[in-house]
């Protein structure tokens, strides 16, 4: 297969326009076609409505706006020549295989030979789509099986057959790992193939021993949720957000092609609930609700769960049960406890588990696919046989026994073993011919755990560490709560670049959390403000200061690599990075105002330098501080990373990276590529409005508090802001430097932390994780 | 003195910024191609205008330095003609027109284009530097006042309620709606090239509104207020120009007059109620034309927004059938710059259509004015 230029999906439902969307994102155009719908005089209603639809749905399919305009709408009978332009065609059509069938005989009249062909069946084998296709078909044909939303969720699924070409399958594989940003598992020709296959057998067992046992749907997601690392959703509130009605045809084409033995039919019970839910509407969070929904009624958003005996909705009740204290770190614990919740925890966990383990090798060659489909299918923290592990296999094996329950022979043969070890600080995994095999990371993949469990940190302190990465690169990791700035960061990083200096080549910011970081640590400032020790606070903001002022003009590269939220200082490092790596689900942003301050450590600065020296605004004095007052004001933060660079968090030549796996290892060749002749930046000399431009700001802002926007606490911080982005006392005939702007900085941040206001929202947050809108 | 006419006049469409159809066509080739069209259609002799006057509310950016020189080159005009900016805000173009008829009054010259240019998509409301002054903002607050906050002053004082101002809104529309049925501003508008084609339709009208849908808007410049942006005048791109030239002159040369200019006049008023500026200059302006406000068959009032037209309209004591006849800018749209040339060749070319005798062309500007002009038919 060349290079893929142009790609084309069949099928503008939620899936196939989805994923038109995600090649949109890796800035691959791509042709939406769907049928010529009937009485409409647009031919291409169909495939113009999902993109219109995309545009307006949350979270976005689309990363940016100009990701839309790659997408080109058209219909199967006039436009279907095309497709012969596309180096890789998806089917996402209705799944019937007379339909596919027939379209794949349309697609392989025009289509190039050699492009390869994909379905997005969940469904549907291999070896009947392929049934009757020309050879040339076959061998260019293979499952692609994305998940909803294809943006968002990581996994794709993919099955090739004993015709299909390995090394267009491996192309395939290459373009959707580093173009698409998905993690690739092999998944043999078996229904519902992995992921499906499992969860839906999780989620049906779930259900059905939740019924059993007489469980209420808040308890049993509680207990199938945080203590065994599955989203809080745990099964009904995942099955709401999945949606019931798709319940039953994924039930139904997996009771049809699974053979009787199969424990899957057990779990496979009629459940007139569910139905009756379906037939009334209630089929989800598409639908009216689901097994949750909120109420509106009268004007107000009550919280509903639905009794599972009577079927009624009632209010929710927050689950409260005992037996989950401790759980997620004794998990032994929770599953042996004799109580409802604990028979309940056993039940379901002992047979998802054993069912993972009957999948392999009949739906995956091994364990780690298993495991990696679960994770990132289902967002588990662990896969099944990760959560064995943490049993302990031999333990897992008694109790099945014990409990009558089968023990599937891949189980028995792991008997007095672990599914996962570790060997010269490698991790192995268990495989079906009882040895263990190393567990490789696809070529240009380079993940910090890996580094760090076979390597000790060259610097290190309670809220941060740093790491070699080789090649004279080192890592700045935080290891703070949820990543949040504080202290021992600043002087960890202070030392960190004192360190580099003198043996390194360069240096990248990077971390393996869900959030890059989400900001300063506010409960030390709120703190410290409580006990009035307001040069404590003041000695921290020009420590932050000055420590990022040290990393922008330090002798050698730095590259920050973001990925999930970058907030408030956390968005201040990046600013101050010579270059960004970013994930392209990176949500970027300052957002202090919403917590009552102003960016402190050098954000205000960077912004102004930045859309000042940008090139895209009209000259003079206002334009610039005009951009970075509406943005921050108004803590935007940034979707994408796409749309980081809209708002130049991030500038032309950061890098984008579609893969999570992938962003260290393109950050650190980012840094070395900076290595060579590197000079840091030169200082940027602003001219601002000072006075003149600052009272348009506040104008601005009372125009927003008019028209009931802005709040009243808003109006004190805008005032705050308005005055370092003008310049404070400067004149737009003076040169105002980044140091007096950092003095601004500084002089407003704590003016503003002695504000009742401010406090209020910094205690708010605390609390609630919600801005308070005082 | 010299009396002096309306020789012509024409407009380009008007469409919505940012997202209407002239968001990407440069506000100078607009406004040249105005011009061009005036000259064309008017078969004047371009060697003898004596000026461009060309009014402009943000003149800078694509509409900056002396446009009207710029515009008056890009439209081919001879290089001796002349080239002026005028700035009054939405009052600009009006301007034009009356430094045009002071001009041939005063013996400078026999022929004039008077055109206006706005766009709103490129040159944003304020400019690109707002340098605001601290020292009068203290002295007079209201000095920089929004516009939407001055017409939810005048509906306050003025006792106008929301359900009125909508009325209007809706009277506006529909009375746009009827004219482009009727074919009434085919004569007027000029299409304009751009990129993505010819423009040869205005873009603001929303002929469906309706009373209860404008009823659901939210209150667009204060969460207690009435005024709505269904009851304000888009942010529109556009241009507009009218031929003025000696009533001897048009004789002579065979152009055909549509109004002979009786009088003019500007006012000032409080900042914050600039839209009841119509009121004083309209009654200045009547004064000198020794008119009282019954003999006045066709008004064009500019509608910058519902509040103040209808404040405007009761304190002059208009007629509700002799007000926009054709629409306002509620419906057809408000490029600030070029807004004063419409409404003066709109009411020139509506008393020829409708035979009245005289026809008032008054707005309010920001700031806190009023700008007005009488005309006669000839």
């Amino acid at each position: 297969m060349q290079a893929i230029q142009r790609a084309t999906v069949i099928g503008a439902g939620v899936m196939g326009a989805g994923i038109a969307a995600q090649f949109a994102n890796a800035g691959i155009p791509v042709l939406l076609l769907d049928i010529v719908p009937e009485g409409n005089p647009n031919r291409n209603a169909l495939a113009e409505g999902a993109i219109a639809k995309m545009l307006k749905t949350e979270p976005a399919p689309f990363m940016s706006a100009r990701a839309a305009k790659l997408v080109t709408a058209g219909n199967i009978e006039d436009h279907l020549a095309q497709i012969a332009e596309s180096q890789w065609i998806i089917e996402a059509v209705i799944e019937r295989l007379d339909v596919k069938q027939a379209l794949y005989r349309k697609i392989d009249a025009v289509r190039k030979p050699g492009t390869a062909v994909s379905s997005n069946t969940s469904t549907i084998p291999l070896a009947l789509l392929t049934e009757g296709q020309s050879a040339a078909f076959q061998r260019d044909f293979l499952i692609t099986h994305f998940f909803n939303p294809p943006r968002y969720m990581r996994l794709l699924e993919i099955v090739t057959g004993p015709k299909t070409d390995a090394a267009l399958a491996d192309a395939v594989a290459a373009v959707a790992d580093v173009k698409l940003g998905k993690s690739i598992v092999r998944c043999k020709d078996s229904p519902g193939f992995i992921a499906n296959r499992l969860g839906v057998y999780w989620l049906q067992v779930g259900v059905i021993e939740a019924i059993d046992a007489g469980l209420t749907v808040e308890e049993a997601d509680a207990v199938i949720g945080k203590p065994l690392g599955i989203p809080k959703t745990g099964v009904f509130g995942l099955i709401d957000l999945v949606g019931l009605d798709l319940m039953p045809h994924i039930n139904a084409s997996l009771s049809k092609a699974l053979p009787p033995t199969d424990a899957f039919h057990t779990a496979n019970r009629d459940l007139p609930l569910i139905k009756k839910m379906i037939a009334d509407g209630y089929t989800g969070r598409k639908g009216k609700g689901g097994f949750y929904r909120l109420n509106r009624t009268g004007g107000g958003k009550a919280k509903e769960a639905i009794d599972l005996v009577t079927g009624e909705y009632r209010p929710e009740h927050k689950a409260d049960l005992p037996e989950l204290a401790g759980a997620a770190k004794n998990l032994r614990g929770l599953l042996t406890s004799k109580s409802k919740i604990g028979r309940y925890a056993w039940r379901v966990v002992a047979q998802t588990l054993a069912y993972a383990a009957s999948l392999v090798p009949e739906a995956a060659d091994d364990i780690p696919a298993i495991d990696e489909a679960m994770r990132l299918g289902y967002n588990w923290r662990a896969g099944p046989f990760e959560l064995i592990d943490q049993l302990g296999v031999d333990w897992f094996i008694e109790h099945l026994e014990a409990a009558g329950l089968p023990v599937p022979a891949l189980l028995r043969a792991a008997k007095g073993k672990s599914f996962y070890r570790l060997a010269d600080g490698q991790r192995q995994y268990l495989g079906t011919d009882g040895q263990y095999h190393e567990l490789r990371r696809p070529e240009g993949v380079l993940m910090l755990e890996d580094i760090k469990r076979v390597s000790k940190p060259v610097l290190k302190n309670a809220s941060a560490s740093v790491w070699d990465i080789g090649d004279g690169v080192l890592c700045f990791e935080f290891t703070s709560k949820s990543n949040s700035l504080d202290e021992s960061i600043m002087s960890l990083l202070g030392k960190t670049i004192a360190l580099v200096q003198s043996k390194y080549k360069a240096l990248v910011i990077y971390n393996e959390g869900s959030n890059f970081s989400v900001g300063a640590n506010l409960g030390l400032a709120i703190f410290a403000a409580n006990i009035a020790a307001w040069s404590e606070i003041e000695k921290l903001i020009a420590a932050g200061q000055q420590v990022y002022k040290s990393l922008k003009y330090a002798s050698f590269p730095v590259v920050s690599a973001p990925s999930g939220m970058a907030l408030g200082g956390g968005c201040e490092i990046l600013l101050h990075s010579d270059a960004v790596q970013a994930h392209a689900e990176s949500y970027i942003g300052l957002v202090e105002c919403g917590v009552g301050v102003i960016p402190g450590w050098g954000g205000c600065k960077e912004m102004l330098s930045r859309w000042t020296t940008s090139g895209t605004l009209p000259h003079g004095p206002m334009p610039a501080p005009t951009k970075v007052f509406e943005t921050v004001s108004t803590a935007t933060v940034a979707k994408s990373a796409a749309e980081a660079r809209d708002l130049l968090y991030l500038r032309p030549h950061d890098g984008i990276t579609m893969n999570r796996y992938r962003l260290l290892a393109d950050a650190k060749a980012l840094a070395l590529r900076l290595v060579p002749n590197y000079a840091p930046p030169k200082p940027v000399e602003l001219k601002l409005p000072g006075a003149a431009g600052k009272l348009a700001f506040t104008l601005a802002a009372e125009s927003f508090r008019r028209r009931g926007i802005a709040t009243t606490h808003d109006m004190v911080v805008a005032d705050e802001l308005a005055g370092v982005l003008s310049g404070g006392p400067a004149d737009l005939v003076d040169i105002v430097t980044e140091d007096q702007i950092l003095g601004l900085e500084r002089a407003a941040f704590m003016r503003l932390m002695k504000t009742k206001g401010t406090l209020a929202r910094i205690e708010h947050m605390l609390v609630t994780g919600k801005p308070l809108r005082n | 003195m010299k009396n002096v006419v309306i020789a012509g006049y024409v407009r380009s469409p008007f469409t919505l910024a940012h997202k209407g159809a002239l968001a990407r066509v440069r506000p100078d080739d607009i406004a040249a191609q105005v011009v061009a069209a005036l000259v064309a259609r008017t078969r004047v002799n371009p060697d003898d205008i004596e000026d461009l006057i060309v009014g402009c509310a943000f003149p800078e950016g694509e509409q900056g330095l002396n446009v009207a020189r710029l515009i008056g080159l890009l439209a081919g005009l001879p290089q001796s003609v002349g080239g002026l900016t005028v700035n009054r805000f939405c009052g600009s173009s009006m301007q034009s027109v009356h430094i045009a008829a002071g001009q041939i009054q005063l013996g400078a010259g026999e022929v004039f284009i008077a055109a206006g240019i706005e766009s709103m998509s490129r040159i944003p409301m304020s400019g690109f530097n707002p340098l605001l002054n601290p020292a009068l903002q203290a002295k007079v607050p209201a000095a920089y006042i929004g516009m939407g906050d001055t017409a939810e002053n005048v509906a306050k004082k003025w006792s106008i309620s929301r359900v009125e101002q909508e009325a209007f809104a809706v009277r506006s529309q529909q009375r746009a709606a009827a004219a482009v049925q009727a074919g009434h501003f085919v004569a007027e508008l000029v299409p304009i090239a751009a990129k993505s084609g010819s423009v040869d339709a205005d873009g603001c009208l929303r002929p469906d509104t309706s009373a209860a849908g404008l009823a659901q808007l939210k209150p667009a410049f204060n969460e207690s207020g009435t005024v709505t942006a269904g009851t304000s005048s888009p942010l529109t791109d556009g241009a507009a120009a009218v031929l003025v030239c000696s009533e001897d002159y048009a004789q002579k040369h065979g152009l055909t007059p549509l109004a002979r200019i009786r009088s003019v006049a500007v006012a000032g008023c409080a900042p914050e109620i600039m839209g009841i500026g119509p009121v004083a200059a309209t009654r200045k302006a009547l004064q000198r034309a020794n008119l009282e406000i019954g003999a006045i068959d066709v008004v064009e009032l500019n509608e910058a927004f519902a509040s103040q037209a209808l404040a405007c309209a009761r304190d002059l004591g208009l007629r509700d059938e002799t007000i926009n006849i054709d629409g306002g800018a509620i419906a057809i749209g408000h490029p600030l710059g070029a807004t004063g040339a419409r409404i003066v060749g709109k009411a020139a070319s509506l008393l020829q259509r409708t035979g009245g005798r005289y026809a008032l062309a008054t707005q309010c500007i920001g700031g806190g004015q009023g700008i007005a002009t009488i005309l006669e038919r000839i």
